[in-house]
């Protein structure tokens, strides 16, 4: 099956983007004549897997070699470095060259940075005095389409650089991403946006369209009705509960990346014993997968049961009676799905051997204790006691940031005993990650009183008696709790902020509602005080939300958006941006630093 | 800006790591240490500053004396393992009161070790 998904069914036709971005590729290439070695930021390496396909790149004369400290053995005398900025790379970049250089080598240097030059790394590279060897340029990427309904950025490190680094530049990415996406789906007219990050993303997306106007006449009536923006920091309890959705456990588990997985040969079924690993694809091209992926993973396993139990009947009746051509058609035609069932059954077995282990349900047991609020000791001892058992450090900072976000910070008392049994059993170079935890607001000393009781209420964040199979509340993801960032849009969605205010008002940062001037003029597109236009776009498809998230949304939550989208009554298809796909472990790793 | 400072210094330290005898690298953490000490806020900071510094001296002295390169760099929880497998239980003791280990900690400490090395009567005795 394609890793590349098949984008055309979606809400809105995300072809375009993807096109776009590979006629860009390709003619970067094509520009630099003959042979050329392609060197790329591993990092980007999963993104253009979902752009274009390798042997393309190969048909364009390209060598593809993955960038690290080791020179590149190549007989190219044409070296393209295709890279995002990050000054580790401009080292290697600049390594390369002096090695070159001194075997009397001659070659013709580009880099291309992803998606825009940046002056540090360019002035590392003058330092490094290979500044004037290179030719740069620019690979504007700055959407990625990772599936006919999700939309990346691609920007991994976002929430931390803004929490602990004060570096924004990466806002100015997102609002020139959404700012590109509208010059392709036409001027976005309502703009709702919560938090500080999200404010100014609004912001800098009115001055771009004074700038840079989308001119709204000729687009006609434009695809997405609403923009949402998020920032993570409002809601950092749901990616840090462990997601129980057929994607968000395999993402917990097995770590989805661009839209598939890695996993040993031997769990798919295959006999070799070598410890290969191989690739599976996963995204909604996959019918079964587009069917199951958002269900809670409880059901999954009934839903591959059944299928697998009817299609071993209509076996049976095939082979005891007699069948007319046209039977033996549909028959046929089942077996064809065979490979997708066989893939997921093994997949899911593979979860399911993880999830029935003692110290995952223990783990999930303890979230729910703490989202619950209901004992502050019994949560504060777990954590001790894995603290002093050295689990896997990732698991205990996880549960502390719960502890720690739920509990507006813990009692200074804690807080440093805690601290310290950390830095005593998993070494005293964390204190960098400790540090920047606490600068990001994540773990910290306790400050007033938390507002979390208050919130989990008036949001009816917990939720009894969650039926999984037939769900009626988006809270089946988490088997119980409904993410706090999906009930927002909700509300967002139904009513915009004004009911909201007081609830709003507990959670960090400012939000604004502004309508976009460019329709001023144009009385269709007048809403109703506080709500939007509860009509349906012209030509009988639903009004589109575009909900993004500054720094990265989980597999859970996206799930409980297409939750909301199918639910009946619903009037708008939701479509998500995200600066990354995150969960739990990849967004307290990025705040890990390592010393050394 | 001091505290930046600081941080610096206790950043270098692992910077100069592969020095064989770790002597500037143990300064270095003590220069942190006092340049921590000078502002209250960071009384957390020096302390664990100070804690390492000793650490790395205790681990130079084990690895001279087992003749194995493999304590420093490793926590205190780790050291005291280590300790324990090689069965040199006085100087798992030692490092254990060195730094205060707790009782729940050292009690888990120990029957994980024991358990690594299958010294089953020792876990039964204890």
């Amino acid at each position: 099956m394609a890793q590349i998904p098949n984008l055309q069914n979606g809400p809105i036709n995300f072809t375009p983007i993807r096109d776009q971005s590979q006629k860009e590729l390709l003619t970067i290439l094509k520009n630099i004549r003959g042979k050329k070695c392609l060197v790329i930021d591993p990092k980007l390496g999963g993104s253009l897997s979902l752009i274009v396909q390798t042997s393309l790149l190969k048909e364009h004369g390209a060598e593809l070699h993955h960038l690290n400290a080791d020179p590149i053995e190549t007989n190219c005398t044409k070296v393209v470095y295709l890279v995002q900025t990050q000054l580790h790379l401009m080292k290697f970049i600049s390594s390369h060259i002096h090695n070159d250089t001194s075997k009397g080598l001659q070659r013709e240097y580009f880099v291309y940075f992803v998606p825009r030059r940046a002056v540090a790394c360019e002035k590392l590279l003058e330092d490094e005095k290979v500044h004037n060897l290179l030719t740069i340029g620019e690979f504007p990427l700055y959407v990625l389409p990772l599936d006919e309904d999700i939309l990346s950025f691609e920007l991994d490190l976002s929430y931390k650089e803004c929490l602990t680094d004060g570096d924004t530049t990466s806002l100015w990415h997102i609002a020139k991403a959404i700012h590109k996406l509208e010059f392709s789906f036409g001027l976005i007219p309502n703009v709702r946006a919560k938090g500080k990050a999200s404010v100014r993303v609004a912001d800098m997306l009115n001055r771009m369209q004074a700038e840079e106007p989308v001119n709204s006449t000729d687009m006609g009536v434009p695809e997405i009705n609403t923009l949402i923006i998020l920032d993570r920091e409002l809601d950092m309890v749901t990616p840090m509960c462990s997601q129980l959705t057929y994607e968000g456990l395999m993402d917990e588990f097995l770590h989805i990346n661009n839209g598939a997985v890695e996993i040993d040969a031997s769990i798919m079924g295959a006999n070799q014993q070598d410890g290969k690993k191989m690739k599976v694809p996963l995204n909604s091209t996959d019918k079964l997968f587009r069917e199951t992926r958002d269900l809670n993973f409880e059901v999954v396993v009934q839903v591959l049961r059944q299928k697998a139990t009817s299609m071993k009947q209509d076996y049976t009746e095939m082979t005891t009676t007699n069948q007319t051509v046209s039977e033996l058609k549909d028959f046929v035609k089942k077996l064809n799905s065979l490979p997708e069932m066989t893939r997921h059954i093994n997949l899911a077995q593979h979860l399911s051997t993880l999830t029935s282990k003692p110290s995952f349900l223990g783990r999930l047991d303890m979230e729910h204790t703490i989202v619950e609020a209901e004992s502050y000791d019994i949560c504060f001892e777990y954590i001790e006691e894995m603290i002093h058992k050295q689990e896997p450090f990732v698991n205990v900072l996880r549960l502390l940031i719960l502890l720690s976000v739920t509990n507006a910070g813990l009692p200074k008392r804690n807080f440093d005993y805690l601290r310290r049994e950390i830095l005593h059993s998993y070494g005293f170079e964390h204190i960098a990650t400790l540090n920047n935890l606490e600068k990001a607001g994540l773990v910290k000393k306790q400050e007033g009183k938390s507002n979390w009781l208050t919130i989990k209420r008036a949001l009816q964040l917990v939720v009894e008696d969650t039926d999984t199979t037939n769900p009626k509340d988006v809270s089946y993801v988490f088997s119980g709790y409904a993410p706090l960032s999906i009930r927002l849009i909700q509300h967002a969605i139904r009513s915009g902020w004004r009911p909201l205010e007081e609830i709003l008002k507990l959670l960090p940062g400012p939000h604004t509602e502004s309508k976009r001037s460019a329709f001023a003029n144009s009385p269709s597109y007048d809403i109703l005080p506080g709500g939007l236009r509860m009509d349906k776009v012209e030509d009988g498809r639903r009004a589109l939300v575009l909900v993004v998230f500054i720094g990265g949304v989980t597999f859970a939550e996206i799930s409980a958006l297409r939750f909301l989208s199918s639910q009946e009554g619903m009037a708008y298809d939701i479509i998500i941006g995200t600066t990354k796909i995150i969960n739990g472990n990849t967004l307290t790793e990025s705040f890990m630093e390592k010393l050394g | 800006l001091l505290w930046k400072e600081s941080w610096e210094m206790a950043k270098n330290p692992m910077a100069s790591r592969g020095s064989p005898l770790h002597g500037p690298r143990i300064k270095l953490i003590e220069k942190a240490q006092s340049l921590f000490s000078e502002t209250k806020e960071h009384a957390f900071e020096s302390k664990a500053a100070e804690e390492h510094a000793r650490l790395l001296r205790i681990q130079h002295e084990l690895e001279v004396s087992t003749k194995q390169p493999i304590f420093v760099d490793s926590s205190i929880s780790d050291t005291i393992r280590t300790c324990i497998v090689l069965g040199n239980h006085r100087a798992a003791l030692k490092v254990k009161t060195e730094f205060k280990v707790s009782e729940k900690r050292w009690y888990w400490l120990k029957v994980f070790a024991l358990a690594t090395i299958r010294d089953w009567d020792a876990l039964e005795k204890f």
